[in-house]
């Protein structure tokens, strides 16, 4: 009897390991493929590859400063960023196309503790091949894509972190 | 709505002039023909030299936006789109790839061609319910009217009753061309 009720409860807590937290509307699930590769530089020249986040829930959002969603979306970012330890969940921005000098006027303006990634010539962006700009995927600690982010949305929403809290606590 | 006008700012941040607006079986459909100087503003704000901005003036932008309040998916596919005039001749439409071709011909830097391409309306796209999508779509101008149909596919798989839109009367503004 007691034997029957431990492996219950071992069986609910796999149950409950393995069950999908449910996204927020505006988020689609993907299908678990491999992320792209993804390394790039900042303004100040400092590399950072996808590859080397593994073990961690990684968002990569692309955006560009002459997009309106873009532009809306950015200031709610910090508060994402500050509500999870980096070893968690860590926040890659990837601007795409762009001059330095069009990104540090408007991250200055904006977010000024932002830093971006840039994607000079736009080729990265084309091989994550996202559904407009502003667009962020999911990355789970195994580097498959889990979901996509379609258009922008207000990141420091409650709906938003509670959803990132539940998901970072899996470990899938 | 509210959603659905900044998806327009962040494609199309022309006026909203002269334009088209339709509803049909939960499908928004929204379309302005715009003006070679508006689009030499437009792209000449993104950073794209003035060869591209020149050649870009040359056709006619129409800017489309599209918001999918149904409960089942709608496709978006360009190539099931007609554009006639009012003889019933066709007037072509310049595909994503084709401009890439020109922009690769022309030297345009490879920055200035992923802005571009990303202020194009894809030329294929699943539109998730409550999902918004815009971007343009340009043509060769044609001289007098034409008219756009445009079909939509629906259900996961393609296969549901198809959403047909129908937009007569359009015409390309042509303010003065760019030196």
């Amino acid at each position: 009897m007691k034997q029957a009720a431990l492996l219950l409860l071992v069986l609910a807590f796999g149950v409950a390991q393995a069950a999908e937290v449910a996204p927020p509307p505006g988020l689609l699930k993907l299908d678990g493929r491999p992320a792209p590769a993804l390394q790039l530089a900042d303004m100040d020249g400092k590399s950072v590859n996808l590859a080397q986040l593994k073990g961690r829930w990684v968002l990569v959002h692309f955006w560009a400063s002459w997009c309106g969603p873009c532009r809306r979306e950015m200031p709610t970012l910090p508060k994402l960023i500050n509500a999870f330890p980096p070893e968690r969940l860590s926040v890659m921005l990837v601007n795409t196309a762009e001059s330095d000098e069009d990104v540090f006027t408007f991250l200055a303006s904006v977010s000024p503790e932002l830093t971006t990634l840039m994607d000079r010539d736009g080729q990265v962006t084309e091989r994550w091949q996202p559904r407009g700009l502003p667009s962020t995927f999911f990355v789970d600690p195994q580097g498959r894509l889990r979901y996509q982010a379609l258009g922008g949305r207000d990141w420091g929403s409650v709906a938003y972190l509670e959803f990132l809290r539940e998901l970072t606590r899996m470990k899938n | 709505m509210r959603q659905y006008l900044i998806l327009l700012m962040c494609w199309a941040p022309f006026s909203l002039a002269a334009d088209t607006r339709i509803t049909r079986e939960g499908l928004d459909f929204y379309l302005s023909a715009r003006t070679p100087e508006q689009t030499n503003a437009f792209y000449s704000a993104r950073g794209l030299p003035l060869i591209a901005v020149q050649e870009i003036a040359k056709s006619c932008f129409l800017t489309v936006g599209l918001h999918n309040r149904r409960a089942d998916t709608v496709w978006l596919d360009l190539a099931m789109w007609r554009f006639a005039d009012a003889g019933g001749r066709e007037i072509a439409r310049i595909s994503l790839p084709a401009w890439t071709a020109r922009w690769k011909a022309m030297q345009v830097p490879l920055a200035a061609q992923a802005t571009f391409g990303w202020t194009q309306l894809p030329e294929t796209r699943d539109m998730q319910p409550d999902e918004t999508v815009g971007g343009n779509v340009p043509v060769v101008p044609p001289t007098g009217e034409f008219t756009l149909t445009a079909r939509f596919p629906t259900g996961a798989a393609g296969t549901g009753k198809p959403i047909e839109i129908r937009v007569p009367g359009l015409s390309c503004p042509r303010d003065g061309a760019l030196k």
